[in-house]
């Protein structure tokens, strides 16, 4: 009983922030103090998120934009996890790779855009590029990071018991590297959804950087809106998915 | 010169009114101005609680502190303390971790400094006043932690296990130096360690405490004169008696 | 090891070699690959493998690189115009957002239940993409360098006040029980204590937010200016100069390479004390 009430104030402190930037922004949208029409209140907004969009519309553009970034994020991701590994387990090779590495990584994703379009023209191959590289370069230093921090005392242990080659990879190099791995996929999928955005809202003709595009060029203003905190919510639910519910649960050991 | 503390029927709880849950019950204890005290239990006995309402970071659910007669109150510069991992401040100089005190209570510059070097020597430290904690050895930042502790002047050193991260060797040596160094500057000493070892080399008085609740178990006066040796028939009759408090 | 006393000269020469095969640094390995990746590339170009429009050889990277020094491009814009656009901006967006984030987190930090009640605003605000805001800060200000700015400014500035708020919270209670027993007023523990001990993560913040004004600057220079490493790469593909657009990535690759040291330095400088420097990618 006490706990319940201590909970609900809880609760209640945590939203009263929230609750009193959304009271003053609708009123200095119905005071007049500024032009809704430039700057709408969240009224309106729910107005245009409710009656200006069917449902299977805006659901049709997030699907589109889910796919794009889990599509792009996958390929990079996937192959900066076997490139970090490899490089990490043979030291020469890793030597070897992480010239050309290190001078590309300072490269920002969206800088690829040029190139992205001369190389593959403005279709879908070459969003799913861009975002492939916002999730390589942060997966693969991080996989690289941890697996050459791994403590030897491990690989020592579990030589004692036996275990040697591809097992020792996989038993312990792997499982001993993931919190960085994990550090690195959160990383890259942050900065794959923000060059998903750029690339949206650059050229596209669906997905929700095209919907806030599209706003735009109809100069409605809440539409725009709309669609950003759309892609925010879109990128909070996601990243809350990948973190607690795979990697807190996947690393209790490291997160406790 | 060092103060009396008087601990009046302390009783300390941090949650339910589950008996085995006090952290102390009603525990008295009297301690002479420059008396060398030290506390002995297991972990959950209670005695870093008790260390910590006479430094003033708790207050008593019932009973009361004394020193000198006066209630404890919030801590203060008259009781320094000395934890397990030094807590020294990183970003400070061993030297300008001494004068940190000093400085906060508006000590001129000049003389701050003064003191403060005196203190380095004093803990033989001479050579690294401009060392940051991360380049000085377990040992060392003890030894700048005794020194911050001191500069205030305090009437009372309170010690939280103050060599109980540091190697055996390293350990011994600064027991020597610890009793150096209270003799050079006469103060009340409070130290709680889990070593009976420790306990009995330097104190005046061991005091046991027993867990759930929290309690005080045996007072043992040691009069031994010092240094004391290790391996004599009277430490060793006096470490099984400590022994047998305890268990 | 046999003792130098008995060694012939052939023999201490070969033991030179081998030691110094032991000491060959790891960035030679990185430099070889390079070396050889570049060869393949203008190898294949010459045979006619790969397209040399779509891959402009490194020799032609090499021309069109000292041809950008010297004339610059589009005519008219000399690269160090480009240059001194991209990190004006920059340091505009980047220093606004520092000097508003980190005041207000370490206040943030240091009134818990101020810190509850805005938490969920700044992790909604840290979630929008920044240039998903591209659309409607033009529609606020227009296409110039207000916007630019703003955005940079936005960018970064969500990321360092996370990384104040966090940093004052993260400071170990031991220092502030010791400054309470030295007798240390809320004050004093505040100016000496918590800022001092919150000072590595919010630099740690500062990497981060450097990297997302980095991120930010390139795509928002792509609209509506000729000026500035984006709109370099981007005007070159609108005149088929593969070559220049390659050039451009070159200059932006430098540009971040060089801000970034210039930040560990600066880390270096301003707190000696703090025990492990270690990198965080971006």
């Amino acid at each position: 009983m006490k706990q319940q009430r201590a909970f609900q104030r809880n609760l209640l402190v945590s939203w009263s922030g929230v609750i009193v930037v959304l009271v003053l922004w609708q009123l200095a949208n119905t005071l007049r103090l500024v032009n809704p029409s430039v700057f709408p209140g969240p009224l309106q907004i729910l107005d245009t998120a409710l009656n200006r969009f069917p449902a299977a519309d805006v659901l049709d553009h997030a699907r589109i934009s889910v796919q794009r970034v889990l599509f792009g994020f996958l390929i990079g991701g996937g192959l900066g996890m076997v490139t970090g590994i490899l490089a990490g387990w043979y030291r020469l090779f890793g030597k070897l790779i992480w010239g050309p590495i290190e001078i590309l990584r300072p490269v920002p994703p969206l800088a690829w855009i040029p190139i992205a379009l001369m190389w593959f023209g403005l279709g879908e191959q070459s969003k799913v590029f861009i975002i492939s590289l916002g999730a390589f370069f942060p997966v693969v230093t991080n996989t690289y990071k941890g697996m050459i921090s791994v403590d030897p005392m491990l690989f020592r242990a579990a030589q004692s018991i036996g275990l040697r080659g591809p097992r020792l990879l996989a038993k312990i190099a792997v499982p001993a590297a993931l919190p960085d791995i994990a550090v690195g996929i959160r990383v890259g999928w942050s900065l794959s959804f923000g060059s998903l955005v750029a690339a949206e809202v650059l050229a596209a003709n669906r997905g929700l950087g095209y919907m806030i595009m599209y706003g735009r060029e109809v100069g409605e203003v809440e539409v725009i809106v709309y669609g950003i905190l759309l892609i925010g919510l879109l990128n909070l639910i996601t990243d809350y998915l990948i973190f607690n519910l795979l990697f807190r649960r996947q690393l209790r050991w490291y997160f406790g | 010169m060092g103060k009396a503390i008087a601990i009046e029927h302390v009783t300390k709880r941090f949650n339910d009114e589950d008996e085995r849950a006090l952290a102390l019950k009603d525990v008295t204890l009297h301690i002479a101005a420059n008396e060398f005290v030290s506390i002995v239990g297991r972990s959950g006995c209670g005695k870093t609680t008790l260390l910590n309402m006479i430094a003033g970071f708790l207050q008593p659910s019932s009973g009361q502190v004394l020193i000198g007669g006066e209630p404890a109150g919030s801590p203060g510069p008259d009781r320094g303390m000395v934890f397990q991992h030094a807590a020294l401040f990183p970003w400070l100089t061993a030297i300008q971790n001494i004068e940190f005190g000093p400085r906060n209570q508006g000590v001129p510059r000049k003389q701050r400094r003064a003191q403060a070097q005196d203190l380095i020597e004093l803990v033989r430290l001479g050579g690294f006043e401009r060392k940051y904690p991360r380049e000085l050895s377990g040992g060392m930042q003890q030894r700048v932690a005794i020194a911050r502790a001191l500069a205030n002047d305090p009437d009372i050193l309170l010690m939280d296990e103050p060599f109980g991260a540091l190697d055996e060797l390293t350990r011994s040596e600064m027991q020597l130096e610890l009793l150096r160094i209270w003799e050079a500057r006469k103060k009340t000493v409070i130290f709680v360690t889990h070593s009976i070892m420790e306990a009995l080399y330097l104190s005046d008085r061991v005091v046991v405490f027993s867990p759930h609740p929290g309690r005080l178990r045996a007072e043992i006066t040691v009069t031994l004169p010092r240094p004391r040796q290790r391996s004599s028939h009277e430490f060793m009759a006096l470490y099984e008696e400590i022994h047998r408090a305890i268990f | 090891m046999p003792s130098s006393s008995d060694a012939t000269p052939r023999r201490a020469w070969i033991r030179r070699l081998r030691r110094t095969r032991l000491t060959i640094p790891d960035w030679a390995y990185g430099l070889l690959t390079v070396l050889v990746l570049l060869w393949l590339w203008e190898y294949a170009v010459d045979h006619a493998w790969i397209n040399a429009y779509r891959f402009p050889p490194p020799s032609k990277l090499a021309r069109t690189f000292e041809a950008l020094l010297e004339r610059g491009f589009p005519r008219g814009v000399t690269t160090d115009t480009h240059f001194k656009a991209t990190l004006w901006r920059i340091l505009k967006g980047y220093s606004v957002a520092a000097v508003c984030a980190i005041p207000l987190g370490l206040f943030v930090g240091a009134t818990p239940l101020l810190e509850r009640a805005v938490a969920p605003i700044i992790t909604f605000a840290r979630s929008v993409a920044t240039l998903s805001l591209l659309p409607l800060a033009v529609a606020w200000f227009g296409v110039g360098e207000f916007t630019r700015v703003f955005l940079i400014a936005y960018g970064c500035f969500w990321i360092i006040l996370t990384s104040a708020i966090n940093a004052v919270q993260g400071v170990s209670k031991q220092y502030v029980f010791a400054a309470q027993s030295l007798g240390a007023s809320r004050r004093q523990i505040f100016m000496q204590v918590m800022l001092p001990g919150s000072l590595p993560r919010i630099f740690a913040g500062l990497r981060v937010a450097l990297g997302m004004a980095f991120l930010v600057i390139i795509a928002v220079e792509m609209i509506g200016t000729i000026e500035g490493l984006g709109a370099l790469i981007m005007e070159a593909r609108n005149f088929y100069r593969t070559d220049v657009t390659m050039v451009g990535m070159i200059f932006i690759a430098i540009i971040g390479f060089v801000l970034a040291r210039t930040l560990a330095w600066l880390e270096r400088i301003l707190l000696p004390w703090v025990t492990d420097l270690e990198e965080v990618q971006r």
